[in-house]
Formats: C-alpha cells, sequence, structure tokens
C-alpha cells in the first residue's frame, strides 16, 4: 500500500529539501533537544553535587539506604502491575466485542473511557472518599482495601491510554476475519482471545501497559488523600526535606520508564516487520 | 437424502432480503459453484453454512444433522476466506496445526498431519515462515491447508482466486480441484467469474439479486441457459430486438429478415416482441446450405484475440458478433465486404425475461 505513494510523482521532487528548509528542521530539531535535555542534565547534575567539592553517587547511595525508599518503590510497581492488569482484562475484552460486534457504540465506550482526563484528581479522590468510606461500600476501613480501592482507580485512570493503543491494535488487524477464521477451525471465545488476538495486539499491549507504568509510579494525588506509602508521596517528602535526593530520586524514576521502553523495543524488534508488511 | 441441503433459506437485513427462498441439494464430494454479479448474496448464502450468519426462515442440514441454530465452531465447515485471514503471530506450519490444536489433538496426530498438509499445498520449504513472508499464492494454499486440516465435513470457499495475478489463478483453481478430488470433499466454492466456474464445478448456482436463476453442470448452464440473466451473465451473447411471425413454427422477424427458431414459443401471438440471443460461435461462414438461418450480412469490424477471431457483422440493422477459432490458413473478409453467415434454429434463444 504504501507504493502507490512512492511512486506518485509529487513525492520525489520532494525528495531533495532545499538548504534553507533542512536549516530550520534542524535549528527546531536542536531546539527541542535542548528543551528536554537541559533540565535533565542540570538535574542530573545536581544530583551528583551531594559531597562539597567532589562530583559523585553520594545522594543515589543514601536514597537507596533510606528504610522508606526501596518498599515505597516496590509498592508502586506492584501497584502498576495489578493495575495494568486489570486495565487490559477490562479493555481488551470491551474493545475486542466494539470492534467485532457493536462498532455503532465505539464513541460512546470512546467518551467513557476519555472520563478520567475530564475529572480532577482531587475532584476524583473526594468522590472516591465520600463513596467508598460509609457502609455499605467501607472500602477505605484498612490500608488493604484502601489500597485494592487505589489499584481499581489507577486502571481507571488507565482506560484512555489503554483504549487508545488497544483499539488502534485492533485496526491495525482484520479482527472480524481472524476470529471468524478461528471459530470455523473449533476454537471458542477464550482461546479466540489469548491465542489470536491477544498475541497480535502485543505492541498495542506493551504501549498502553508502559503508558499505565508511567501514571502510576509517580501518582500523588490520589495515593495522598488515600495515606498510602508509594513513591508519589514519599517523592514529595523527599523534596521537602531534603536537597539532593530528590534528583536522585527523579533520574531514578526516569530511567526505570527508559529502561521499560527499551524493553519494548527488544520485544517487539521483530514485531514491527510484520506489522510493516501488511 | 442429499449430504448437505439448504431448504428454503432467506435472509434479511434491516428491511431488505439479501437472500431469499434458496433450496438447494449437495451431494457428498461434489463441487458446487455459487456464480453471481457482486452483492447477488453469495457470501451471504456460504455464511449462512458456515454459521456466521443465522437465516431468517429456512433450515440447513449436513449429513442429516439439523446444524441451522448450531454455532459455526461446532460445524466442522472449513472455510476459505475472501481476505486471507492468516494467524499473523504464527507460521506457515502453526497456522496449518491451530485448528488440531483447538481439538486438543496428540502432539505426533498433530506433526503428522501438518506435514501432510504442508506437502499437499507443496510449501515444504516454507513451514517456518510467516504469513507476510509468503506471496499472495502461497498465502491463499495455506489458508487451504489450515481449513482441510480438520478434515472438515463441507469446504466452503469465498472467492478465494480473487486479488491473485492470472497465471497463479488459473494454477491454483486446478490445483484446489485436484486437491478437492482426491480428498473427496464436499465443497462449495463462490465467484462472479463465469470462466472460473465453468471450468472448476461439478454444478453451477447461478444467482441474482439473492434468487436462484438456474441450477446446472456447466454444460447445461451454458448451451441451455434457462432465463436471460443466465445466458448474458455467463459467456457472451448477442442480444437482438424481433418479432413473432409464426408461433408455431417458431419463426420470427429481425428487422425484415426472417429467422426460425428452435425455442418454444407457442404461448406467444403474432406480432409480439421477444428478446433473441445468439452465442458469437453459433455464426459461421460455412455450411451456408445446410443451416436453417441463412443471412445477408455486412462485415463492421475484425478483432484478434488470440485463439479467437471476432468478427462483428450487421444484420439487418443490427450487429452480432461471430467468435471463429484461428488457424494460420483462415481467410478472412475485409471490412465492408457482403457475406453470408448462418446458424442453426438451435441457436436462436428465445428466454423468458
Ligand atoms: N451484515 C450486513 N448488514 C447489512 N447488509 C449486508 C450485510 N452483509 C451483506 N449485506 C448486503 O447484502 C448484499 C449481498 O452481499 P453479499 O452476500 O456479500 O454479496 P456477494 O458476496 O454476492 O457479493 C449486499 O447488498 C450487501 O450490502
Ligand atoms: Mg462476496
Amino acid at each position: 500500500m504504501t507504493v502507490s505513494s512512492n511512486s506518485m510523482p509529487g513525492a520525489s521532487e520532494k525528495k531533495a529539501p532545499s538548504r534553507s528548509s533542512r536549516f530550520w528542521a534542524w535549528l527546531i530539531f536542536i531546539l527541542s533537544a535542548a528543551y528536554f535535555l537541559v533540565p535533565l542534565g542540570a538535574t542530573f547534575y545536581w544530583s551528583l553535587k551531594a559531597e562539597k567539592d567532589i562530583l559523585g553517587f553520594e545522594a543515589y547511595k543514601r536514597l537507596f539506604a533510606d528504610s522508606n525508599f526501596l518498599p515505597a518503590f516496590s509498592q508502586s510497581v506492584v501497584n502498576a502491575a495489578a493495575a495494568i492488569f486489570l486495565s487490559l482484562l477490562i479493555i481488551v475484552p470491551t474493545a475486542y466485542w466494539v470492534t467485532l460486534r457493536l462498532p455503532k457504540l465505539r464513541p460512546v465506550v470512546e467518551f467513557i473511557t476519555l472520563l478520567p482526563f475530564v475529572i480532577p484528581a482531587v475532584v476524583l479522590v473526594f468522590g472516591l472518599i465520600r463513596l467508598y468510606s460509609r457502609p455499605p461500600l467501607l472500602w477505605t476501613a484498612t490500608y488493604e482495601s484502601s489500597r485494592v480501592l487505589l489499584i481499581c482507580v489507577y486502571a481507571a485512570l488507565s482506560f484512555p491510554y489503554m483504549f487508545r493503543s488497544v483499539d488502534n491494535g485492533l485496526r491495525a488487524i482484520d479482527v472480524r476475519s481472524l476470529t471468524e477464521a478461528a471459530q470455523s477451525l473449533g476454537a471458542n471465545w477464550v482461546t479466540i482471545l489469548f491465542r489470536v488476538i491477544f498475541p497480535n495486539l502485543r505492541v498495542a499491549l506493551l504501549s498502553g501497559a508502559l503508558l499505565t507504568f508511567a501514571i502510576v509510579i509517580g501518582e500523588l494525588t490520589i495515593a495522598l488523600y488515600m495515606a498510602q506509602h508509594t513513591l508519589g508521596p514519599y517523592m514529595a517528602d523527599l523534596t521537602r526535606s531534603k536537597v539532593y535526593e530528590p534528583s536522585a530520586m527523579a533520574i531514578v524514576s526516569f530511567s526505570v520508564t527508559w529502561m521499560a521502553m527499551g524493553v519494548i523495543q527488544l520485544i517487539t524488534g521483530g514485531q514491527g516487520q510484520a506489522t510493516g508488511g501488511h | 437424502m442429499a449430504y448437505l441441503t439448504l431448504s428454503g433459506i432467506s435472509k434479511q437485513f434491516s428491511d431488505s432480503y439479501v437472500v431469499k427462498d434458496f433450496s438447494l441439494e449437495i451431494e457428498k464430494g461434489e463441487f458446487v459453484s455459487f456464480l453471481g454479479p457482486s452483492g447477488c448474496g453469495k457470501t451471504t448464502t456460504l455464511r449462512m453454512v458456515a454459521g456466521f450468519e443465522s437465516p431468517t426462515t429456512g433450515n440447513i442440514t449436513l449429513d442429516g444433522v439439523d446444524i441451522t441454530d448450531s454455532p459455526p465452531n461446532k460445524r466442522n465447515v472449513g472455510m476459505i476466506f475472501q481476505s486471507y485471514a492468516l494467524f499473523p503471530n504464527m507460521t506457515v506450519a502453526q497456522n496449518v496445526a491451530f485448528g488440531l490444536r483447538v481439538r486438543r489433538e496428540t502432539a505426533s496426530n498433530i506433526k503428522q498431519r501438518v506435514e501432510e498438509m504442508i506437502s499437499l499445498i507443496h510449501l515444504e520449504e516454507h513451514a517456518h515462515k510467516f504469513p507476510y513472508q509468503l506471496s499472495g499464492g502461497q498465502q491463499r494454499r495455506v489458508s487451504l491447508a489450515r481449513a482441510l486440516a480438520i478434515q472438515p465435513h463441507v469446504l466452503l470457499l469465498d472467492e478465494p482466486l480473487s486479488a491473485l495475478d492470472a497465471k497463479i489463478r488459473v494454477s491454483l483453481r486446478s490445483e484446489i480441484r485436484a486437491i478437492q478430488r482426491k480428498l473427496g470433499i464436499t465443497a462449495i466454492f463462490v465467484t462472479h467469474d463465469q470462466e472460473e466456474a465453468l471450468s472448476i464445478s461439478d454444478r453451477i448456482v447461478v444467482m441474482n439479486a439473492g434468487l436462484i436463476e438456474q441450477v446446472g453442470t456447466p454444460f447445461e448452464v451454458y448451451n441451455f441457459p434457462q432465463t436471460q440473466f443466465v445466458a448474458n451473465f455467463v459467456g457472451s451473447l448477442n442480444n437482438a430486438a424481433a418479432e413473432v411471425l409464426d408461433p408455431a413454427r417458431g419463426l420470427l422477424n429481425l428487422d425484415g429478415i426472417q429467422l426460425i427458431t428452435a425455442s418454444d414459443i407457442q404461448s406467444k401471438k403474432k406480432g409480439d416482441k421477444v428478446r433473441i440471443s445468439v452465442r458469437p460461435e453459433r455464426f459461421s461462414f460455412a455450411d451456408v446450405q445446410r443451416k436453417d438461418n441463412v443471412l445477408d450480412c455486412t462485415i463492421e469490424n475484425i478483432t484478434f484475440l488470440g485463439s479467437v477471431v471476432r468478427i462483428q457483422v450487421k444484420i439487418g440493422n443490427t450487429k452480432f458478433n461471430m467468435d471463429t477459432f484461428n488457424n494460420p490458413f483462415l481467410e478472412l473478409p475485409k471490412i465492408g465486404d457482403r457475406e453470408q453467415v448462418s446458424c442453426s434454429k438451435e441457436a436462436v434463444l428465445v428466454l423468458d425475461e
């Protein structure tokens, strides 16, 4: 399908951009790179200055030595994983069913998944506390039950990203024919979902999962109001009480996200060709 | 009793009927084609046999069992889709194995059957490639092997040769037919290409606007079309307006020229307007003395089509095409020449509208 656009006469004429347009392209690239890299570099530099007169990883050592850091970090990672799982479990079958059987409902479902964007976190958390802290839905009674509630909320917060990724993934494959082919070969719905649909959505699912991870790992407002000892409140606390550690913390959480992206690149490297062939 | 029976099937989408009162009996091992223009309901009928649509009215039985309401994954009916519908995440071998794994066959059974199927379609060297690494024709063959691996009761093929280039289309169609004969499998083949249907089928079901126009062998459908639609859709045809002269003797008047037909026009009256149809290959320059109809004509045009030469002649005020086989010693008339062409009375068809 891309072949035809390549052979358009207009496309080949534009092959060699003029000198000035190339200059502007580079300028814009450099400016945006700087916009992104300068604060990052400055933060990293600051995180290395914890010891007087020498640059070193003292702030990182102190951070990892802090007995509150690792529990908060691992709690956030577990929350993120649970939220991703829950979100996938809800969104994939929903998006699949909408694509297959109820295409007319897509705008409605799309709107519903967008709701977390519309409602500010503060409003959301007060609503939640009002609803779930009195009988019959007493979910905030213990730390653990609050945590379950928090995971559910995170799953809901991930809906806009998750639905969009999954929906894009579903559009890239011929869902209907694949489903019917599997059916005529004797497969039931569970088999179709797990053996045909999920594997072909790998890239979409991973990118949705990554975005969810990025949201959950640093989320502050809701975790704070629900008195959860996760990474968000921990960082906020750190910023108030320490000087260099917050920068080290920022670099650590940034690296985790980048590592996750690297992993996705690795896993999906072969898949990129496959989808490119269509 | 027939192996696969469709009785009184109709299908309604919103407010219009897409398939109307469709009844057909197919014997075990038979190769039947659904032939008709795009949008006439071929795919819909096929999908009802596969179980992806349920008929508004009517019943489908397979091997004596009513399957009208059974779900597609319980019918054991193989389907080849218009789009390839291969699983992109699986290799050729995994695609072929899918249905067997779903049926929880033993690993050794699966392995053996997959090898069998892959050698049947001659893709041994490509067993571990992914679909995107194969050509269109190869992907078609994989979808055939995948559908056949589960030993379906019936194989359904929805325009499996469209979107392939002409050479591959012809070779793949004989390959499909050979495999079907070898396995003795019952097959329904959907196509809008009359040549394809004529060349591959035991029987052809010609459809138009959701209705069956005619069911018959390729020979019957081509030589004895029962309706105007069938005559026009299958093969090429000359049509002209004529007037009945003598219903009892089958005499017609074409622009003042007298013609005789073997079609039954007893129910018509003298002076009735009818449409006559003549296949191009039924005209000839030879045998002028022995034929029923001998007609004066002018040569209008000559087109060389390879194995066939198509000559346009004007009889009265009407232009007809006539086809003659090409050979190097053929003496062709020149444009503007006055000639005589002949045809038998059986060649002049008067068909129901
Ligand atoms: N799911 C559907 N809903 C509404 N109309 C449909 C649906 N499927 C097919 N049709 C209509 O039914 C008619 C026959 O379609 P189809 O069976 O695909 O024809 P064919 O395969 O002979 O080209 C077409 O006019 C098509 O638009
Ligand atoms: Mg069709």
